[in-house]
């Protein structure tokens, strides 16, 4: 039973919450309030742990602090382990709330060769003056896959920092898509991938700042024959000021990369900068970006109000639209959340 | 009464005056061709009636269903029962299958017509974004016919589409004036006229001016014989 607390039950996600996961951690401030494996996970070696609890187990301890610089505030947090060979059709949800003083998570996740994950994580912010600062390491094994979703949805006086840490094995792919569908007083994220030799890597970020300052930041490594795409919808309004700097880096033989960013404008106060800066330490290597920042077209306003949708509709629409586009691809099991929170931006936008 | 109304209109674009004192009547279930040279005003006229905002009526009047809609904006319009096709729309930012899923919930109409006109296979795209001439001209049919409208304004429906693709276009203005939808359609060449069972009136706009208006077969005769000078 749901207990009052429960910010998923409250909606802090914009209602958003994994249904039918496989695993379900929940954490409101320091305290876990919910730590569930579905039956018969833990026989087939899957393992999800509160991090302090975990801290003291040599795996989790070789693990630890390996990807990102250890912050010694980060006590709580997750510790996920998936087994070799493990297919996972449901997916893991993490969540973690705050809506008092300063959260500061350090997560784990350990995904064993050939198998397969998605991961539904959300950090959200209730109240004003709190803060949350999540710290992620994640390990692929070989030929392991994980599709990642992130969904983000901050109170406006919310200090966030994300740092997340990603090591890909061998053949490995990993696909995250990082939604932001209400921005913080302030945001730094910052995602690092070394993809190692014929590892895949989607990173899309579809972030919408209404406010604030944010800065998202993506670096991603590649080895012989990886590729990587990173993909920005960044949507910015009422003032906010984002700055993105992405970086890829080829240092093997084969390998590709593409870099798409673009940001809709949709007021004049706004500021939005992209910086994507390409890397080649191979010659055989082929790294492409594209970047674009503009408003609303007024020929779309128009095309859509002849089919009878008013300006503010319109608006909401191709807002909808221009993140949604901005999807290459989506674990099916997890399609419905973000249309979701694509309806939630849709009927914000309208104002 | 007849469904619309267009009296002595004149419409300016920018500083520009583009249509110079159309008058005009279309009844229900009635198809009106209209000819016209590149720049004659054709497509203008279709937009000032759909009421897009840089198409500004400085004159004269615009009744549908016997109310002034002149003073309407465009979404108003199109909710009273005006559909625009759009003559070669660029890309719009909206995954095709999201607008069909808005409009079909807005106009409490099923997107039957999406299969129909053979366009399950863009659903997923940008609208418009890569669409063949054919696709492009399916794709904006299926839009007005979404819309469920009661007076269709066609902007060239027949050109750079195939041969099949306007035999479709054809068929469906047919289904759209049986059911009594008022069609105006902007046409260069004529093409789509064969495929059209019934044409009550045929118009030649020349110089932002109706200089004709009269029976489909003569009207592409004098075309046929001596162009638009013709119509001098």
């Amino acid at each position: 039973m749901r207990s009052p607390s429960d910010p998923e039950a409250a909606g802090w996600g914009g209602g958003v919450a994994a249904e039918g996961a496989a695993a379900r951690y929940l954490q409101k401030n320091v305290d876990v309030i919910r730590l569930v494996l579905a039956k018969g996970l833990s026989e087939r070696g899957v393992v999800i742990k509160r991090m302090d609890e975990a801290a003291g187990d040599e795996g989790v301890k070789r693990l630890s602090w390996r990807l990102l610089q250890e912050r010694p505030g980060a006590s709580t947090g997750v510790f996920i382990y998936v087994p070799p060979r493990t297919k996972l059709s449901a997916p893991l949800s993490a969540c973690f709330a705050v809506d008092k003083g300063a959260q500061e998570v350090h997560n784990v996740v350990a995904i064993g060769e050939g198998s397969s994950v998605t991961l539904f994580s959300t950090c959200v912010s209730a109240g004003e003056g709190v803060s949350h600062s999540g710290f992620t390491e994640i390990y692929l094994g070989e030929g392991a896959e994980l599709d990642l979703v992130m969904i983000h949805g901050w109170t406006k006086r919310t200090e966030v920092t994300a740092e997340t840490a990603v090591l890909a094995g061998e053949g490995a792919r990993f696909n995250e898509l990082y939604l932001a569908f209400r921005s913080p007083a302030n945001l730094t994220s910052r995602v690092k991938v070394v993809a190692g030799r014929g590892a895949s890597a989607l990173a899309s970020t579809l972030y919408v700042a209404g406010g604030g300052s944010s800065t998202l930041e993506t670096h991603v490594e590649l080895a012989e024959g990886a590729s990587a795409e990173v993909i920005s919808r960044v949507v910015v309004a009422r003032g906010a000021a984002v700055r993105q700097p992405i970086t890829i880096e080829a240092k093997g033989e084969g390998a590709r990369g593409h870099i798409e960013c673009r940001s809709l404008k949709l007021d004049p106060r706004s500021t939005v900068e992209t910086v994507p800066a390409l890397r080649s330490l191979h010659g055989e290597a082929q790294l492409t970006h594209e970047a674009a920042i503009g408003k609303i077209s007024q020929e779309e306003l128009e095309y859509l109000t002849s089919k009878g949708f008013s300006e503010d509709e319109a608006v909401a629409l191709l807002v909808r639209g221009f993140l949604e586009l901005g999807v290459r691809s989506l674990p099916p099991a997890l399609k419905p959340q973000v249309e979701a929170l694509l309806n939630l931006i849709s009927r914000s936008a309208r104002g | 009464m007849p469904l619309l109304v267009l009296e002595n209109l004149h419409v300016r674009v920018g500083s520009l005056e583009i249509v110079k004192g159309v008058s005009l009547e279309i009844d229900a279930g009635e198809v009106h061709l209209l000819f016209g040279p590149n720049g004659s005003g054709k497509s203008t006229l279709l937009r000032a009636i759909m009421g897009l905002p840089s198409y500004v009526v400085s004159r004269g009047r615009i009744l549908f269903d016997g109310r002034d809609v002149s003073a309407l904006r465009a979404h108003e319009r199109a909710r009273l029962g005006i559909a625009l096709m759009h003559q070669n729309p660029r890309p719009v930012s909206v995954r095709f299958g999201q607008l069909v899923a808005e409009m079909s919930r807005r106009y409490g109409q099923r997107p039957d017509v999406i299969g129909k006109l053979g366009l399950d296979g863009l659903l997923d795209r940008e609208l418009f974004r890569g669409f063949s001439g054919g696709e492009m001209k399916r794709a904006e049919l299926a839009l007005v016919l979404l819309q469920r409208p009661r007076l269709a304004l066609l902007d060239e429906p027949d050109s750079g589409v195939d041969l099949p693709s306007l035999r479709v276009v054809g068929s469906v203005i047919n289904e759209l004036a049986s059911g009594g939808v008022a069609v105006l359609l902007v046409t260069h060449t004529g093409l789509i006229a064969e495929h059209i069972e019934r044409v009550r009136r045929t118009h030649v706009m020349v110089g932002g001016r109706l200089v004709a208006s009269g029976d489909l077969h003569e009207i592409l005769e004098r075309l046929r014989e001596g162009g638009y000078d013709a119509f001098a």
